[in-house]
């Protein structure tokens, strides 16, 4: 074998790795219609207090779509063929939705029953809740979207600390308007797009 | 002159190293996502993990789901570290390469 040949066999070793690796950290896993699915719950629970002031109406709601949304997820993860494995960067992202998740699920049921809860205290914690969450989220993966969408979670915190309680709920509202609906259909559409770049898998 | 590495041939078989590589991105994957990922037969594939697991460089397990049997297989450190050291000595040998 000339040297030439042994250098080109060497490169495409090299190569060959960073494919591989590149391959197997490729996450093709479509969370998008999580954040259409969550947007569409907040609007069932603020319609629904909105309605008949029950004060349970947040938690049923919220239980609800937990259990729905759990439900979704694992069939689905039981119709793949080959399922993907789990990465680092994945977890570190699962792990941030769940811990925000639990956070929110004990802190505003406490806040509730104390009786230090009022509407711009609950729109503030979502609102910050969600920006830590999608602001973490975005910088791991390094989507400047979600990103974005942290930004106005966390223009929403800020907004919800000042004016009257009607705009308050219109903060809330638009917020999550453009960080649940539209960004998560953006997102869908991205996912949509990447799997039929790939040839319509869904691995 | 400094004296060129030796690269591992457990890992310089081609499948063998890109196994390695996907591996090395993930917590654990299965036989059915290693083969789709590989496009090789069941076979071969299986033959090269055994030659993999045999040095130690991923361990194996078998267990079943929903009455399934399922291949997980995970790369152990000394794995990571053969790999670490195959792509420094590749390096090594291309910076001679290019020197001379």
């Amino acid at each position: 074998m000339t040297a030439n040949a042994e250098d080109q066999e060497l490169k495409d070793r090299l190569s060959l790795i960073e494919t591989m690796i590149a391959e197997g950290r490729r996450s093709t896993g479509s969370w998008g219609w999580t954040f259409v699915f969550w947007g569409i719950a907040y609007y069932v629970a603020i319609a629904w207090t909105a309605w008949n002031h029950w004060p349970w109406a947040w938690l049923v709601t919220m239980m609800s779509a937990w259990a729905l949304c759990w439900g979704i997820i694992r069939s689905k993860q039981k119709n793949q063929l080959k399922r993907n494995p789990g990465t680092t960067m994945g977890r570190a992202i699962f792990s941030i939705w769940i811990a925000m998740g639990v956070s929110m699920a004990l802190l505003l049921p406490a806040l509730g029953f104390s009786g230090r809860f009022n509407q711009h205290v609950f729109v503030a914690v979502v609102a910050a809740m969600l920006g830590v969450a999608n602001g973490a989220s975005g910088m791991i993966i390094r989507w400047k979207a979600q990103i974005a969408a942290a930004f106005v979670w966390w223009a929403a915190t800020v907004a919800a600390c000042f004016g009257s309680d009607s705009q308050c709920t219109i903060v809330f509202l638009v917020a999550i308007f453009l960080c649940q609906i539209v960004f998560g259909g953006y997102a869908m559409v991205c996912e949509a797009r990447l799997r039929k770049q790939r040839g319509g898998s869904n691995d | 002159m400094t004296e060129l590495p030796e690269l591992n041939p457990v890992i310089h078989g081609k499948l063998r190293l890109a196994l390695l590589s996907l591996l090395i991105g993930v917590e654990e994957a299965e036989f059915t996502w290693l083969r789709a990922k590989t496009g090789s037969t069941d076979g071969n594939l299986g033959a090269q993990l055994l030659k993999l697991e045999e040095a130690g460089y991923v361990a194996v397990e078998k267990k079943f789901v929903q009455r399934k049997p399922q291949t997980l297989y995970r790369m152990t450190d000394a794995g990571r570290e053969a790999l670490t050291e195959y792509v420094q000595a590749l390096k090594q040998m291309l910076g001679a390469a290019i020197d001379a």
